[in-house]
């Protein structure tokens, strides 16, 4: 049996975020929605996050410094980021900080379930 | 015969011959050695306006003013003492008050009777004089030099312009050498009937281009030969074809600049509007790509909502997912045209990279389309961006295999053929390619003529940019795009890669 996670899905648009919640949840997993980079750091200081998914270009820090910041205070975070189209240093940068992968918008869900199910193993 | 001895007899009579020295157009005098005429005709008698008998037995003396008749008569002193014949033009007063150019010819003889006598002529010159003086204004005017030259090369007369040409004084020796300046290089001149053109410059003077005209050869009445030369300075025309020359140089280069900046700037501007649609595109990608996003998530969450309750929603549910991977595939041809940034080339065995996107973009081919690959570049290393150029590969795929789409997913050849895509590698001229080839139906001309342009289309979907954004991936490895295509028989998109590109942003990255 897999186990439950705690993942944070961060994303301005509120209907990506919400929608991704609720197919998390019906997983059974543990869901925590920011909606842009600050509140992804704060999350990060308040719960015990498995997982993180995170999109890029977001108001109030966006979500690569975001990531570079819970590093630093998470050096174990396990984040992988959605975009829909972001300049590529910055997705560079994000690798290079520990990203785990990037995940082109519109998410493929099947790849992004099969990850899930991976952490969770 | 007859008529030629009775003329013989009738100029036995002496009146005859007087009536004929009476007709005659000059005027004859006579004088005896005393210098007083002793025979006068009628022209002479006219011209002085004396009558023959009022004449004789008077001397010069008799009618001019004292100075005046001593020099005539010391004229006729030195014909009559020393035999010497006196040839000399003068102006003959008449007795109207009128002078008369005239050629005056004094000659001693001596008559039957044994004594010396003076013959003298008077020929009337005033013709002559007009005719001498209209060529001389001719000759004075023209903006010609023209001279005479002799049998031996020497000019025996020229006219002013011609001794200017000739510089300095114009003496005869300078004359001369002009005509040796104007004749070099020219074998037959001035014998020879001659037109050419030359140059030549005489100290002092700026150098002269000049057209010479040489008449050849022409015999004078007394059997000599002589040419007639004329220069015409031609210098200014010469000059102002020059300048005509430089002008049209000028303007053509004008003509090159302007074309020049024009590109320059016609570059700048479709950079600045390429830079201008790639902010735009990006915008558009992160915009529509979010809600894409929820709607495809929210469509998942549905499928998994319904699952097994029978609500005979999957086929909306499918379109809905159809509808965001068309949305997605649009916005990544766009993301492609407007890209401007450097290329991430990087050395790389092609004909492995190759096969392997081959294959994964096979898979989203209708199935019954036949793939064959044909790699030929012996693992050849060749430097590309394999994202921008598998975004060519997928491009010309997908596009072959629209081609080949009937009615429906249904795939169609003209001649009934199995449809078949055959991707190939080659190598040519210090390029590689990449070909895909396909048996569909061929491009129309009309269509060939506009293929490349941005936002071109014959499909009913699509952004017509997919063939725009190959040539410029292709452009940007410095390489290009062949399109080519039998009507009926099928189609072959080639992409050309040189195989050493110098990118310099690679250089110093890896350095």
């Amino acid at each position: 049996m897999s186990r439950k996670l705690n993942i944070l899905v961060v994303d301005d648009d509120a209907a990506n975020a919400e929608s991704l919640a609720e197919l998390f949840s019906m997983d059974d997993h543990r869901v925590i929605v920011a909606y842009d980079g600050q509140q992804a750091v704060e999350a990060f200081s308040l719960n015990k996050v498995d997982i993180g998914f995170f999109d890029v270009m977001m108001p109030n820090k966006n979500g690569v410094d975001s990531f570079i910041e819970i590093k630093g205070t998470h050096p174990d975070a396990r984040v992988y980021f959605m975009t829909g189209f972001s300049a590529d240093d910055l997705l560079e940068r994000a690798v290079k900080g520990g990203a785990l992968g990037v995940f082109s918008k519109p998410v493929d869900l099947q790849r992004l379930l099969d990850t899930v199910e991976k952490e969770a193993a | 015969m007859a008529e030629y001895m009775m003329s013989q007899d009738r100029l036995n009579d002496p009146r005859v011959l007087l009536a004929i020295l009476d007709n005659l157009p000059t005027s004859i005098f006579v004088k005896d050695a005393e210098a007083r005429f002793v025979y006068s005709n009628n022209l002479h008698c006219e011209m002085i306006d004396k009558a023959e008998k009022d004449l004789l037995g008077k001397s010069d003396a008799d009618f001019y003013a004292p100075e005046v008749a001593e020099g005539f008569l010391n004229h006729d002193r030195r014909v009559l003492e020393q035999g010497e014949v006196d040839i000399s033009e003068e102006m003959a007063a008449l007795q109207s008050g009128m002078t008369m150019p005239v050629l005056t010819r004094k000659a001693r003889m001596v008559g039957p009777d044994g004594k010396t006598y003076l013959i003298g002529t008077n020929t009337d010159l005033t013709e002559i004089k007009r005719r001498e003086e209209q060529y001389k204004a001719l000759s004075d005017t023209v903006p010609i030099g023209i001279a005479q030259v002799d049998e031996n090369k020497c000019v025996s007369f020229c006219n002013p312009l011609y001794k200017v040409y000739s510089g300095g004084d114009g003496t005869e020796e300078l004359q001369n050498a002009l005509l040796d300046k104007l004749g070099k290089g020219h074998g037959g001149f001035p014998g020879e009937a001659c037109k050419f053109e030359t140059e030549f410059s005489i100290l002092g003077q700026p150098l002269r281009s000049v057209i010479v005209i040489s008449s050849g050869w022409l015999t004078a009445a007394n059997g000599s030969r002589y040419a007639i030369i004329s220069v015409v300075d031609v210098s200014e025309m010469m000059e102002l074809r020059r300048i005509n020359a430089e002008v049209s140089r000028l303007n053509k280069e004008l003509a090159q600049n302007m074309k020049r900046l024009k590109d320059a700037q016609d570059e700048l501007v479709n950079k600045g509007r390429m830079e201008q649609l790639g902010q735009l595109t990006a915008t558009i990608a992160h915009e529509l790509r979010n809600p894409l996003g929820s709607v495809r998530t929210s469509a998942f969450l549905m499928e998994r909502k319904v699952k097994d309750k029978g609500l005979g929603v999957e086929v909306q549910l499918d379109r809905i997912n159809k509808g965001v991977v068309r949305c997605d595939n649009i916005i990544t041809q766009l993301l492609d045209f407007s890209r401007t940034k450097q290329l991430q080339c990087a050395p790389g065995d092609l004909d492995m990279w190759l096969s392997g996107v081959v294959e994964e973009e096979a898979r989203k081919l209708p199935a019954n389309l036949q793939i064959e690959v044909e790699l030929g570049l012996d693992g050849e290393f060749v430097p590309f961006d394999p994202s921008r150029l598998q975004r060519a590969i997928v491009n010309m795929m997908s596009n072959a295999a629209e081609a080949m789409m009937g009615a429906g997913e249904q795939l169609h050849t003209h001649d009934g053929e199995a449809p078949k895509l055959v991707v190939s590698t080659f190598q040519k001229d210090g390029h590689v390619s990449v070909r895909i080839a396909d048996n569909g139906p061929g491009i129309a001309p009309e269509v060939m003529t506009r293929i490349r342009e941005p936002l071109f289309t014959t499909k009913s979907f699509g952004t017509g940019l997919g063939v725009s954004a190959i040539e410029q991936i292709a452009a940007q490895h410095g390489g290009r795009l062949d399109i080519e295509s039998v009507i009926g028989k099928g189609s072959r998109f080639t992409v050309w890669l040189p195989i050493r590109t110098v990118n310099l942003a690679e250089d110093e990255k890896a350095a």
